[in-house]
């Protein structure tokens, strides 16, 4: 997996490029406004790219639909959470895939067993709660079976029984193999999730590396706090 | 089809578009304020504007008010309306899906339609007090047409400077802008919705009262300026304010510029035409709309 | 027992309905023919409005359509009015994708005002292509008894559009169709092509009312612009559905089987009271039961979707 992204102009991201690797997971921090969820938007096609490009498995798919850089494999959380708030959780996964009827049923109920949802299927995703709702999010994603997942700050929100569980179930994925972008806030998530961290500040790229160098770089000290 | 277009019929195809554009214009401006505050589209905005000019016609014909006289009373009795709508019905869907705000204004659109049908009667109605044209070389200026055209415009530029300099005006685009950080600010954003809808249903008396001296009217008569509003902020771009004087001039240009060669029959086929061109090849409008 | 109660039911309100005509008398078959061609309205308005959240304000386009189609081919090109018919649900068919590829691109404000002007549009086209259409003085069909046959054909369509939205509401095609109203950026990044989604739903929808709309010129005899194409005929679709439960199956029947009895028992006393009424209902179904009565039973009572 390689995806390598350049922005150009005066934006919100500019000029950022970075490479993830298969099979890892990967940190993307930054003060508020410093250009993470607009990253987020570029690789999954809900925003344009002004300049640049995204490569996955060395195909461009920047200026492709959202729908179909979907079904090449990227999927993703909102920060906000997103389900379908009239259709009942089992639905809400149901939706998300093509193939015949049953098979999709029984995956989608694996999932929901997976987060261990499974007695609240049929129930409208709208009457769950905040937790239950982002977990379902996060399952609906899996549907699909991508090959990059991104998650748009999972650990907001979620009190700590479910914050682990969730830990577990992306490090999980990660050893099958997925390869995981994340925002996140709670740096103490980040530092023990992660193996590689970026760090954005004002749309830029100023520090890359592992957890333990990204702490003490001094860049990122002073994006964080100020000089 | 044989026409024969000489430079006198053009410069009348753009002295007649620009007199009704401008009251595209004001009309649309209406609309894309509620819009931009509020995200809503009032279906019920022509609706309003019909109560207008039925507001002037009555003043007219039973107090023989002079016309022109009763544009500010019609304006006011509007707003209003305008107000109580607002704070009765339309603000319990400003946060709802679009399809409940959709959905009811059109109900309420409904409503008025029939209940001026109920007490109107479907006759059409005219206000007689100015007809003729004024003669320069080789150019008509339709009279109405032409105070229409002095009304709507200032009336517009009075929109703008009140949105531009006054404290409501900038607290009204404070909250186009973000309802979030408005709030946080001490602006009463309900009190701005409510000033917005009246304004906006102001605006389509206006438009109302100057159109009854021009043409019959009759109940139905609204629905079409909700249609054409829409597509001089469409062409604009939507939640743009100088957007709908630039898509109403346009729209006026368009449609008389069309009726050197068709039929005014066809004068809104004309109009839908260039909506659905302009949602093809341009779809956030000529000027740029905010995306949401 | 369960399962049989229900297809029992069904089987005896088809079976009445389909004898009726030959024992009730010519007004009771007539607003029976109505209430047919009420529920084929609904239903196919639901299909794209109710289930998509696109409001079609100009739904009665297609029955335009439909209606003129059918009365061109058989008062000019002598087509027998069943094909006729056919024909009026394939050219509303076609005019629901010239109009959406546009229009369905956009968030539904745009499309929704977009379907206004379209009504407005056909109207103004057939009055003007006078040649074709006898523009204002309307097209007279040659003379034909067929209420009868029109009744089943146009219970046929009733039933043919129930059935769709059975088939669709119970697919996950329908359930996509109901992300693209919960949350459509949500849908595009789940990777469902919204568009595509619309689109069909869209030209489904329109389908019903062209059929509709070709019985009913084939049945009145006659057609002129302001008697297919009025905006009434939208509304009634609107109130129905949204009364008996938007996005749901029976929603639609519902609606237009209570409504049209009400609308003749009475409001018929009351002629110009009611489409202000209806205006009314629009707004407190807005206000107080957004789902309509089988929609807040469904939740309430956690039933299936395919009511």
């Amino acid at each position: 997996m390689d995806v390598h992204k350049h922005f150009g102009g005066v934006h919100a991201v500019n000029g950022v490029s970075f490479a993830l690797e298969r099979g890892r997971i990967h940190g993307l921090i930054g003060p508020n406004g410093s250009g993470k969820t607009t990253l987020f938007n570029c690789i999954t096609g809900l925003e344009r790219l002004d300049a640049g490009h995204v490569m996955l498995e060395g195909e461009r798919i920047e200026g492709l639909k959202p729908w179909q850089i979907a079904r090449r494999g990227v999927g993703r959380t909102f920060q906000v959470i997103r389900v379908f708030p009239e259709l009942t959780a089992l639905e809400n996964l149901l939706v998300v895939t093509t193939g015949p009827h049953e098979t999709a049923r029984a995956q989608a109920l694996e999932l929901l067993s997976f987060v261990k949802l499974e007695g609240l299927a049929d129930e409208y995703a709208g009457n769950l709660s905040y937790g239950q709702q982002k977990l379902v999010e996060f399952v609906r994603m899996l549907m699909r079976d991508p090959l990059l997942i991104l998650l748009d700050e999972p650990a907001a929100g979620v009190n700590r029984t479910l914050l682990n569980d969730l830990l577990d179930a992306v490090r999980r994925l990660r050893d099958a193999g997925k390869t995981v972008l994340l925002v996140e806030h709670d740096m103490k998530v980040v530092m023990g999730l992660c193996e590689t961290v970026f760090v954005l500040d004002h749309g830029e790229k100023i520090a890359e590396g592992p957890p333990g160098a990204i702490q003490s770089d001094e860049r990122v000290v002073e994006a964080y706090f100020g000089r | 089809m044989n026409v024969v277009i000489t430079p006198a019929m053009v410069g009348q195809v753009i002295i007649s578009g620009l007199l009704s554009g401008v009251l595209y214009s004001m009309v649309a401006l209406g609309l894309a304020l509620i819009f931009g505050v509020m995200r809503i589209i009032n279906v019920a905005h022509g609706p309003l504007l019909m109560l207008g000019a039925y507001t002037t016609f009555f003043l007219h014909q039973q107090l023989g008010i002079n016309p022109y006289l009763s544009v500010p009373i019609s304006m006011l009795v509007l707003f209003g309306v305008g107000v109580l709508l607002e704070r009765t019905l339309v603000f319990r869907v400003i946060d709802a899906p679009e399809l409940s705000s959709l959905l009811l204004t059109f109900g309420i659109s409904i409503a008025l339609v029939n209940a001026a049908q109920l007490a109107f009667t479907s006759d059409l109605r005219s206000v007689e007090y100015l007809t003729g044209s004024w003669v320069v070389g080789a150019f008509a200026f339709s009279k109405p047409r032409v105070i229409a055209f002095v009304f709507a415009a200032g009336l517009t530029a009075a929109a703008f400077l009140f949105l531009q300099y006054t404290r409501l005006g900038k607290a009204i685009r404070a909250t186009s802008q973000s309802r979030e950080v408005a709030m946080v600010c001490g602006i009463d954003v309900g009190a701005i919705h409510r000033l917005t809808f009246g304004l906006a249903s102001a605006l389509a008396a206006a438009g109302g009262a100057l159109i009854a001296v021009i043409v019959a009217i009759q109940p139905e008569m609204g629905q079409i300026w909700t249609f054409k509003s829409f597509l001089v902020i469409v062409l604009g771009g939507a939640g743009n304010y100088p957007g709908a004087l630039l898509g109403g001039m346009l729209l006026g240009l368009v449609e008389q510029l069309a009726s050197l060669f068709l039929t005014t029959q066809l004068s809104e086929v004309v109009a839908y035409v260039l909506l659905v061109l302009v949602l093809l090849v341009r779809p956030t409008g000529l000027l740029g709309g905010r995306q949401t | 027992m369960k399962r049989l109660g229900p297809l029992a039911v069904a089987v005896v309100v088809v079976l009445a309905l389909a004898v009726y005509p030959m024992v009730g008398s010519g007004y009771g078959t007539r607003s029976v023919l109505q209430v047919f061609m009420w529920i084929a309205l609904a239903g196919s308005w639901n299909l794209i409005s109710g289930l998509t959240g696109y409001v079609s304000f100009g739904h009665v386009a297609f029955f335009g359509a439909g209606a003129y189609t059918a009365g061109i081919l058989i008062a000019g090109s002598g087509w027998s009015w069943p094909l006729a018919a056919l024909a009026g649900g394939l050219a509303a068919g076609l005019l629901a994708l010239g109009i959406g590829v546009p229009c369905l691109r956009l968030k539904g404000p745009y499309f929704a005002i977009a379907m206004l002007g379209l009504n407005e549009v056909l109207r103004a086209l057939v009055s003007y292509f006078e040649g074709l259409t006898g523009g204002g003085n309307g097209l007279s069909l040659p003379t034909l008894d067929a209420t009868v046959p029109v009744y089943y054909a146009m219970g046929l369509t009733a039933v043919g559009v129930t059935v769709a939205a059975r088939l669709i509401i119970s697919s996950r095609f329908g359930l996509r169709l109901m992300t693209i109203r919960e949350d459509e950026v949500a849908a595009e990044a789940m990777g469902i092509p919204t568009f595509r989604h619309k689109l069909l739903a869209f030209l489904l929808s329109a389908i019903g009312p062209g059929i509709a709309g070709a019985l009913t010129a084939r049945d009145q005899g006659y057609i002129e612009p302001l008697s297919v194409f009025p905006l009434a005929t939208t509304i009634t679709m609107i109130v129905m559905t949204l009364f008996g439960g938007k996005g749901t199956v029976w929603g639609p029947v519902l609606g237009a089987a209570v409504l049209f009895v009400a609308q003749e028992l009475v409001w018929a006393r009351y002629p110009y009271v009611h489409p202000l009424l209806f205006g009314a209902i629009i707004v407190a179904v807005v206000l107080a039961m957004p789902r309509g009565v089988l929609g807040l039973l469904q939740t309430k009572y956690r039933l299936p979707r395919t009511i």
